[in-house]
């Protein structure tokens, strides 16, 4: 905008400035053009509420017109085409302020005014303005400041500024609308940071650094309109660290820490130790297990494939076939089956001795050997004073275990021809009382022996001895029939060898076998079916008081031992093999003293090493 | 017996959102058109609201479009003492004032500033898109200005009859506010004015406009403050 310069000025200057958005009013370029001349001129115009104004004027360095009195302020208040020029209604001569009440002030309506000396009038037509024009409202009163939250890094925080409208601005009756501008900065800084102006009474700062002073101040506009008033006072606020968070961050990040590396610690401890760690967590059941053996095959009934390892895998033996299958767990402790028994002729020679034991053949007899009795220090290996029987002899015993009336010739799986066979071989082997029924050859097992000998009651015995027996046997029947499975179990537990076994055809593990294999130490638990089991489901539990002449039932019954192995021999038989016709074959009680003790070979039968087979089982059966 | 109760909670629903959208007409929501005669169940002090606020809007826009015309043209030396149209129309020239004359009188002086700027404004519009004097954003804004005037007349007309209906003011204000802003807005006078006089004599009525509606607003709707 032109600025008119008076002519007594020797200085002529035209100025063209360019308002900015929210720059300076021009009243300021007013000012510092007067500044250079002379003569008295308005210093600005300026109301603060648009109801009331007030001009300040200079005296200039001219004309010692700074004293009061010699300049009067007029003003022209253009409101009708027939206004005049009046004078200040109220002047103010300290501050050389002309006054404007709100009974001369109107607001939109142009003024202009001038002042006058004695003689002369210094009038500039920039000092027109609209009252609404030069309106520069008051500073917000009231700053206060709320910290609103703190940046988890503990660096930063934002604070809420808040103030009340001036005082002196009528905004509830919404005379003036009143918007704010508020700036802040560093304490020591030289620059302000300017936020945008808004017309709330209230103001957000973010970011603001902690440690740091900082200073905020806020001045007011009038809306839709450029001039600025003063900067309030300015406030000061500084947020420090707290030292809570100090020690609470590292402390949870040390607990974290601790904890994280405690588990991973315990994890390696669980997995170096696992298998410890399982043993006591899990300790293994014993199921059992034979090395080399997958107890997968069991379970899919392939006993083909297992006779075929357990007999020595075509030669090449079971270490061949030891792939370890239970390497993984070391736990298991494997029941082994014994090479010297898998291999033909150990295996012979202990089968013959165990054969022999159980059916008591003539040669231990003979040789004087009284080892078949009592096979406490038996311990299933090849012991010299293995009975055998001649090799007819073997091969045509029969077993007896089957019922069978002497005149009952149906219930026994034998042929004729051995019967026949037997006969006489009974006969010639028995001594003493015969403890051989001539034909029914059938016993009833009153126990077994550790050896694996299974002693067999005399019931078979001529009626009155069978009577005797019987009732001998009843009565220790009934007297230890509850000890008799005990007995048995006792037996079973302490010498886990036996050379009749009995799989049940249930496709459950076979135990007998594994319990009739040598073991290092004796099972912690008792396996459950371990213990001889009959042929037949129904085993010793059933039917305990079935009499052997009465019933003809094909169970064994147990009974006790002692009384039988102090009876002459004929208290227990030995079931020495199978033969071809796979049936059992028992040798006689040996009634003579045992004079040899030479093992022989008693019976060659094919038959698998102790155990019988489901298939085998069911030839067996009559 | 189950198609009822599959239907009786649909019912229900349909029934609450019949009532639900009555209710919400019934407050003050949605801004009332002409035709529309549900707007007096709008509340005097809402139509204040609405009112002041576009006259704020259009006060904002008169300076800020009078901002631009100080860049382009340098302001005469008679600026100031420049006569505006309605100057014929007496106003209230402050506060006191403002308070001090009749609610009628103060609705009518805001009704014929309103009714004598329509005029102007449109031709000043047409004027700047014709010559493409200003950029668009200039000439988006004129014609937003004269629109603006032409939707607060009407919204101040409607506060007007609530205001007599609500016999808050009495029933002698239409015809005397027509006849006379008819008088201004037929004065030669504006076709004179150039537009830069326009624009600086527009932004003043438009403050004069927004003042008396804050006044009128505190007379009628008390509120604390007043």
């Amino acid at each position: 905008s032109f600025a008119h310069i008076p002519s007594t000025s020797c200085m002529l200057i035209s100025v063209r400035i360019c308002r900015d958005g929210g720059g300076k009013p021009y009243s300021e370029s007013k000012i510092l053009l007067h500044a250079s001349t002379l003569e008295p001129h308005f210093t600005d115009c300026i109301s603060r509420d648009q109801v009331t104004f007030r001009c300040w004027w200079s005296p200039g360095r001219l004309h010692n017109l700074s004293s009061p009195g010699t300049l009067s302020v007029f003003y022209l208040k253009k409101d009708s085409p027939t206004s005049e020029w009046k004078e200040c209604p109220e002047y103010i001569h300290e501050n050389r302020e002309c006054f404007f009440d709100a009974n001369h002030t109107s607001i939109w309506t142009p003024y202009c005014v001038q002042l006058r000396g004695q003689n002369i009038t210094y009038f500039n037509e920039d000092d027109c303005f609209t009252v609404e024009n030069i309106v520069r409202p008051d500073p917000p009163v009231s700053l206060n400041w709320t910290l609103l939250n703190i940046s988890p890094s503990g660096l930063s925080y934002d604070v809420l500024v808040n103030w009340e409208p001036p005082p002196s601005a009528d905004v509830s009756v919404g005379w003036m609308r009143i918007e704010y501008e508020v700036q802040y900065r560093e304490r020591n800084a030289t620059n302000w940071e300017t936020l945008e102006k808004q017309p709330h009474t209230q103001q957000t700062i973010y970011g603001l650094q902690i440690g740091k002073e900082y200073e905020v101040h806020i001045r007011s506009r009038m809306q839709a309109f450029v001039k600025f008033g003063e900067f309030s006072d300015s406030i000061f606020f500084e947020v420090t660290e707290i030292p809570s968070n100090d020690s609470t961050v590292p402390f949870t990040l040390v607990l974290t820490f601790g904890i994280v590396g405690v588990l991973m610690v315990a994890m390696l401890i669980v997995i170096s130790r696992q298998q410890r760690l399982m043993m006591i967590l899990l300790p293994p059941v014993p199921t059992p297990k034979i090395k080399g053996i997958d107890s997968e095959l069991l379970k899919k009934g392939k006993l083909e494939e297992l006779n075929f390892i357990l007999n020595g895998g075509g030669g090449d033996g079971l270490p061949a076939y030891a792939t370890d299958f239970y390497q993984e767990e070391p736990w298991v402790e494997f029941i082994e089956v014994d090479e010297e028994d898998v291999e033909g002729e150990d295996k012979e020679d202990n089968y013959n001795s165990d054969t022999q034991k159980l059916l008591g053949l003539p040669h231990r007899t003979t040789e004087g050997c009284s080892t078949i009795s009592y096979p406490d220090d038996d311990s299933g290996q090849a012991s010299s004073d293995n009975t055998n029987l001649p090799a007819h002899d073997s091969q045509m015993l029969i077993a007896s275990l089957l019922p069978g009336q002497p005149e009952d010739n149906e219930d026994t799986v034998d042929t004729p021809a051995s019967e026949t066979g037997e006969r006489p071989l009974i006969q010639t082997q028995i001594r003493g009382p015969q403890t051989w029924v001539n034909t029914d050859l059938y016993a009833q097992v009153s126990n077994v022996m550790p050896s694996g000998g299974v002693v067999l009651s005399p019931g078979q015995q001529p009626k009155i001895q069978d009577n005797t027996s019987s009732s001998e046997s009843k009565t220790q029947k009934g007297e230890k029939k509850n000890e008799d499975k005990e007995g048995i179990e006792e037996q079973t537990k302490n010498e886990p060898r036996f050379q009749m076994l009995v799989v049940i055809p249930e496709g459950s593990e076979y135990s007998a076998e594994s319990d009739a294999i040598q073991t290092s130490t004796p099972p912690s638990s008792p396996v459950p079916g371990s213990g001889y089991q009959t042929i037949q489901p129904q085993p010793m539990e059933t039917k305990p008081a079935a009499m052997p002449d009465t019933n003809q039932s094909p169970y064994i019954l147990p009974e006790s031992p002692q009384s039988q192995l102090f009876a002459p021999v004929a208290d227990y038989t030995v079931v020495q093999e199978l033969d071809t016709h796979h049936s059992l074959l028992l040798n006689p009680p040996p009634s003579q003293s045992p004079s040899l003790c030479q093992p022989q070979h008693p019976l060659k039968a094919p038959m698998p090493v102790g155990y019988v087979t489901p298939d085998l089982l069911g030839n067996l059966t009559p | 017996l189950p198609g009822r109760l599959k239907i009786s909670p649909l019912f229900v629903a349909l029934v609450c959102l019949a009532f639900c959208s009555r209710l919400s007409r019934m407050k003050a929501a949605s801004i009332c058109t002409n035709s529309q005669t549900g707007c007096h169940f709008l509340s005097l002090a809402n139509l204040f609201d609405r009112v002041i606020h576009h006259s704020a809007r259009m006060h904002g826009i008169s300076n800020d479009l009078h901002s631009e015309f100080e860049l382009y043209f340098l302001p005469s030396k008679n600026r100031v003492s420049r006569n505006c149209h309605t100057s014929t129309i007496l106003t209230p020239n402050g506060k006191e004032n403002a308070q001090r004359i009749a609610r009628e009188e103060l609705t009518e002086v805001i009704l014929k500033l309103l009714l004598a700027w329509r005029d102007p404004l449109w031709h000043f519009h047409q004027n700047m898109a014709r010559h493409h004097k200003f950029n668009n954003l200039s000439s988006n804004k004129s014609l937003e200005m004269s629109e603006m005037v032409h939707e607060l007349r009407k919204g101040v007309q409607k506060v007007a009859e609530k205001m007599q209906m609500l016999g808050i003011i009495s029933n002698s204000l239409g015809t005397l506010g027509s006849r006379e802003a008819l008088l201004a807005s037929d004065s030669p006078e504006w076709r004179l004015m150039n537009d830069y006089n326009l624009l600086y004599c527009f932004r003043r009525d438009s403050n004069k406009i927004q003042n008396y509606l804050k006044i009128l607003k505190c007379r009628i709707v008390p509120e604390h403050g007043c």
